[in-house]
C-alpha cells in the first residue's frame, strides 16, 4: 500500500491539493463565522460595539469574499487541480507557478479582507477589493490558466473530460469579469481609492454584467464541474448523459452572459436591457437543471446508496437545492415579482441556498471523497460526517425559512395599502417586523458553522491517523529491509 | 425503469478517464427538452411585447402600450416603459384614487374642520403616521420621543421651544427652526459658571448651595451673561427665540433627569452654559407638499399638549 502511495505521489502533484483543500477549510471557517456574526448584528445591532471594524459595513464584504473567493475559491484549486490530474492521467504543469497560485490566492485574500476592516473597499459587491489586490489576483489568474490548459495538454487521451470543461469556462470567463469590472485609474501610486472607468447607470450595469456571472461561472459553472468528477467517482456509475452535457454546458455558458440586467428592474437601467435579461433568465432555467438531472440521474440504479453513504447525501441534498435556486432565481428575474422581491432579504435567502445548499455542500461531499484519498487513508469518523450532513442541512433549512419570512412579508407590507388609500406601513415598522425571522437565520449560521467546526475535526483526525499508520509503515518496511540485509 | 434502459438499450461513450469514470449517452429528457423550447417561446413572445432589443441607436418598443394623462390632463399612451406605468399607477390606481379623494378633502377644509370630522382626522392620523416615520423620525424617535435628551426635542411633551399653537407649528415644519445659545466659555469664569448653573437648577426645585444660586441670579440677569434676553427675568423662556422655559421639569437639551448626583447636574448645565447650543431643524416646503405639511401639523399638534 504505501509503495502504491509513492507511486501516486510522482504520478501526481497531490501536495498543492492539500494545501488547497486545508487553506478551503481555513478560510472557509473565518468566512461563515464572519457571515453568523453580522447576522447577530443584524438581529442585535448592539453587537458591533461602537467599532468600525467589525461593523456590519466592513465584516460585510470581509464575509463574502471570504466564502466566495477564499472557501469557494480555494476549493476550487483544489479540485480543479486533482480532477484534471486524474482525469488527463498526467502530473500537474510547473509545480512552481501552481505553488504561486497558491501563495498569490491566499495573499490576494488576506491583504483585500484586511483592508475591508481597515475600511479600503471600492464598494462594488463581490467586487470590493482595491486596485492593487485586482492586479495580483488577475497576475495569479493567467498563472491558474497556464497550469490548468498546459496539464489538460498533457492528458493521455485525446477526449476532455466534461468537468474540465466546466472548469475551463470557469477560469476564462472569471478572467474577463474580473479584469473589465475592476478597470479603473488609481488616485496615486501609493492610494487605494480608484476611479471605475464606468459612470452612472452603466457602471451599475457592469457590476451586475459581472455581479451575476460571478455566480454564473464561479459559483454555477466551477461547482459543476465538480459535482461531474465527484458524483459518478462516489456513485461508481458512469455520467447519465453526454448529450445533456454538452447541451446544457454550451446553453449554460450562453445564456448566463446575459441576464445581469435582472439585478436593476425598476431602476435608472433602460427597460430594453432589463427585459432582454428577464427573458434570458427564464431560458436559462431549462439548461440549469440539466446539471442537476445529469447529477442526480447518475445515482439512478444505486439510491440505495442514500442510506449508506453520508457522502451520497451531501452530493443529492446540494443537487437539490441548486434544483430549487435555479428555479426561484428565474422566477426572481421577473418584473413584477422582482417588484415585491427586491431590496428584501428573499433576495439574501435565494443566494443562500445557493451558496449554502449548493455551493457549500457540494463542496464538503466532495472534500470528504477527496481528503481520504489525498492522505491516502479512510476518514477518521464517518458518524461525524453525518453530524455535519444533519447540522448543515438544518442550518440551511431555518436560513432558507427565515428569509423567506423576512423578505416577503416586508414587501408585501412595504405595498400594503390602508382603508383610506394610504400606505399602512411605515418602514420602520417592516424592520421592527423582521427581528424574529433574522434571529432565527442567526441560529441556521450558527448550525451551519458548527457543521463545518465538526467537518475540520474530522479532517484534522483523519490527517493525524494517517501520518501515525505512515510512520508505522515505514518503521515496518525498514525493518524488513534490515532483516534482509543482515 | 429509466435504470433498465441505461444498463440494456444505452451504450455508454466508449470513453474511459481516471480508470472508471464513464458517460452514458441518453437522449435529452423529453420533457426537459420540451420544457426548454417553451421558455424559448416565452421569451420571444416577452420580446415582442416588451422593450427589448437595442437596434442602432435605439431600441424594439414592443407591442405592449401604457395610457395615462400628461400635465395638461391630455390622455397620452407611449410604448410600454416603467416610467409610465408609475405615473398611471399614481393617477388611477385603486389606491391612489382613495388618497386623492381624501387628500383635496382636507385640502379645502380648515384646521377646526379636520378637528371636527372623524373620517377627516382618521385619514390625517393614518397618512401622517407615514409621513412622520419616513420624515421626522429619524431625528425625533417614531412616536416623537427621542430616547435621548440634548440633541432633538420630545415632541410628546407639553413643552414647547417654539411654541405650540397650529401656526407656530406649521411654521416650524415650513420654515425650520435654529435652535441657537451662545457658548459662554471665556464671557464666564469657572466660578460664575458654577453659581449660574447652581441658579437654572433651583428654578425648577433642585437642591443647591443657596449662595451660589443668589449669586447666578445676579449673573442671570446682569449685562454681563444677558441670560435673560431670550430667556426673560422670570426664567419662562420665550417662543419667538426658541429659548426654554428653565422654571419647568422638562429639560430639553441638559440631560438632568439623567444625572445620579447633584454634582452630575450641576456639570450638565454647566457644559451647556460652556459650549453653547447649536441645533438646526431644516425647513421642509421643498420636501413636502402644502397637504403633507398641514396634516403633519395635525399630527404634530396631536402628539402632546397642542396649544
Amino acid at each position: 500500500m504505501a509503495q502504491g502511495a509513492v507511486a501516486v505521489d510522482t504520478q501526481y502533484d497531490y501536495d498543492i491539493v492539500k494545501k488547497f483543500a486545508i487553506a478551503a477549510l481555513f478560510w472557509g471557517v473565518l468566512g461563515m463565522t464572519a457571515g453568523t456574526y453580522i447576522a447577530a448584528e443584524l438581529a442585535f445591532p448592539f453587537l458591533n460595539f461602537d467599532m468600525a471594524e467589525i461593523s456590519f459595513g466592513r465584516l460585510r464584504p470581509g464575509h463574502t469574499s471570504m466564502v466566495i473567493f477564499g472557501f469557494g475559491g480555494n476549493a476550487l484549486f483544489a479540485t480543479s487541480y486533482y480532477v484534471v490530474q486524474r482525469t488527463s492521467q498526467a502530473r500537474l504543469w510547473n509545480g512552481g507557478l501552481a505553488n504561486f497560485t497558491f501563495w498569490g490566492w491566499q495573499a490576494a485574500l488576506a491583504i483585500g479582507v484586511i483592508g475591508y476592516l481597515n475600511g479600503i473597499t471600492d464598494g462594488k459587491e463581490y467586487a470590493e477589493f482595491p486596485w492593487y489586490v485586482d492586479i495580483l489576483i488577475a497576475v495569479v489568474w493567467v498563472a491558474y490558466f497556464l497550469v490548468f490548459v498546459q496539464t489538460l495538454r498533457r492528458r493521455s487521451q485525446p477526449h476532455i473530460y466534461v468537468a474540465n470543461w466546466f472548469y475551463l469556462a470557469f477560469i476564462l470567463a472569471t478572467a474577463i469579469l474580473h479584469i473589465f469590472r475592476n478597470l479603473a485609474v488609481p488616485v496615486g501610486l501609493f492610494h487605494p481609492e480608484s476611479y471605475s472607468v464606468y459612470a452612472g447607470v452603466q457602471d451599475a450595469m457592469v457590476q451586475w454584467w459581472y455581479g451575476h456571472n460571478a455566480v454564473g461561472f464561479f459559483l454555477t459553472a466551477a461547482f459543476l464541474g465538480m459535482m461531474y468528477y465527484f458524483v459518478p467517482k462516489q456513485a461508481g456509475r458512469p455520467i447519465y448523459s453526454y448529450r445533456l452535457s454538452i447541451i446544457h454546458f454550451w446553453a449554460l455558458s450562453f445564456m448566463y452572459m446575459w441576464v445581469g440586467g435582472h439585478h436593476l428592474h425598476w431602476t435608472a437601467l433602460p427597460d430594453w436591457t432589463s427585459s432582454l435579461a428577464a427573458a434570458f433568465s427564464i431560458m436559462l432555467l431549462m439548461p440549469s437543471w440539466g446539471g442537476m438531472i445529469n447529477g442526480i440521474m447518475t445515482l439512478s440504479g444505486a439510491w440505495e446508496k442514500l442510506r449508506t453513504d453520508p457522502i451520497m447525501l451531501f452530493l443529492i441534498t446540494a443537487l437539490s437545492f441548486y434544483g430549487m435556486s435555479t428555479f426561484e432565481g428565474p422566477m426572481m428575474s421577473l418584473k413584477s415579482v422582482n417588484a415585491l422581491s427586491h431590496y428584501t432579504d428573499w433576495t439574501v435567502g435565494h443566494v443562500h441556498s445557493g451558496a449554502l445548499g449548493w455551493v457549500a455542500m457540494i463542496s464538503f461531499g466532495s472534500f470528504y471523497h477527496l481528503i481520504p484519498r489525498l492522505w491516502d487513508t479512510r476518514m477518521w469518523s464517518t458518524s461525524l460526517i453525518y453530524v455535519h450532513f444533519w447540522l448543515a442541512t438544518i442550518g440551511i433549512v431555518l436560513y432558507i425559512a427565515a428569509m423567506w419570512v423576512s423578505g416577503i412579508g416586508q414587501g408585501l407590507m412595504l405595498r400594503a395599502f390602508d382603508d383610506y388609500g394610504n400606505l399602512a406601513y411605515t418602514f420602520i415598522e417592516t424592520v421592527q417586523f423582521m427581528h424574529w425571522p433574522l434571529v432565527v437565520r442567526m441560529l441556521g449560521g450558527m448550525f451551519f458553522v458548527s457543521g463545518i467546526l465538526v467537518m475540520c475535526f474530522n479532517v484534522a483526525m483523519t490527517i493525524r491517523a494517517a501520518k501515525q499508520e505512515q510512520a508505522a509503515l515505514q518503521g515496518a518496511m525498514a525493518a524488513k529491509v534490515a532483516r534482509a540485509g543482515a | 425503469m429509466a435504470d433498465q434502459t441505461q444498463d440494456k438499450a444505452v451504450q455508454t461513450t466508449g470513453h474511459a478517464w481516471d480508470g472508471d469514470l464513464q458517460e452514458f449517452n441518453n437522449p435529452l429528457p423529453t420533457w426537459w427538452l420540451w420544457t426548454f423550447y417553451a421558455t424559448i417561446v416565452f421569451a420571444a413572445i416577452y420580446w415582442i411585447m416588451y422593450p427589448a432589443w437595442p437596434v442602432g441607436t435605439s431600441y424594439t418598443k414592443g407591442l405592449a402600450t401604457t395610457t395615462y394623462q400628461d400635465k395638461d390632463g391630455n390622455e397620452v399612451t407611449t410604448g410600454w416603459n416603467t416610467r409610465a406605468e408609475l405615473i398611471r399607477d399614481m393617477q388611477s390606481g385603486a389606491s391612489a384614487l382613495k388618497q386623492k379623494a381624501y387628500l383635496e378633502k382636507v385640502s379645502a377644509a380648515s384646521y377646526e374642520e379636520i378637528a371636527a370630522d372623524p373620517d377627516m382626522t382618521a385619514f390625517t392620523q393614518s397618512m401622517a403616521k407615514v409621513l412622520f416615520a419616513d420624515n421626522c423620525a429619524g431625528c425625533h424617535g417614531t412616536g416623537g420621543a427621542p430616547a435621548l435628551i440634548g440633541n432633538y426635542p420630545n415632541l410628546r411633551d407639553d413643552d414647547w421651544l417654539w411654541g405650540g399653537s397650529i401656526e407656530r407649528i406649521q411654521e416650524t415644519l415650513v420654515h425650520g427652526r435654529l435652535g441657537y445659545m451662545p457658548p459662554f466659555k471665556g464671557v464666564l469664569d469657572e466660578t460664575q459658571t458654577r453659581q449660574l448653573a447652581s441658579y437654572v437648577l433651583s428654578l425648577s426645585g433642585n437642591s443647591v448651595d443657596a449662595a451660589d444660586a443668589q449669586a447666578g441670579k445676579a449673573l442671570f440677569e446682569s449685562e454681563t451673561a444677558g441670560c435673560y434676553y431670550c430667556h426673560t427675568k422670570d426664567a419662562t423662556g420665550l417662543y419667538s427665540q426658541g429659548a426654554a422655559n428653565l422654571t419647568d421639569q422638562i429639560w430639553t437639551v441638559a440631560d438632568v433627569p439623567g444625572a445620579t448626583t447633584d454634582e452630575q447636574k450641576l456639570k450638565r448645565v454647566e457644559q451647556i452654559i460652556t459650549a453653547g447650543v447649536q441645533r438646526v431643524m431644516p425647513g421642509w416646503s421643498d420636501r413636502l407638499s402644502e397637504d403633507e405639511i398641514k396634516l403633519l401639523t395635525v399630527y404634530v399638534h396631536g402628539l402632546g399638549g397642542g396649544q
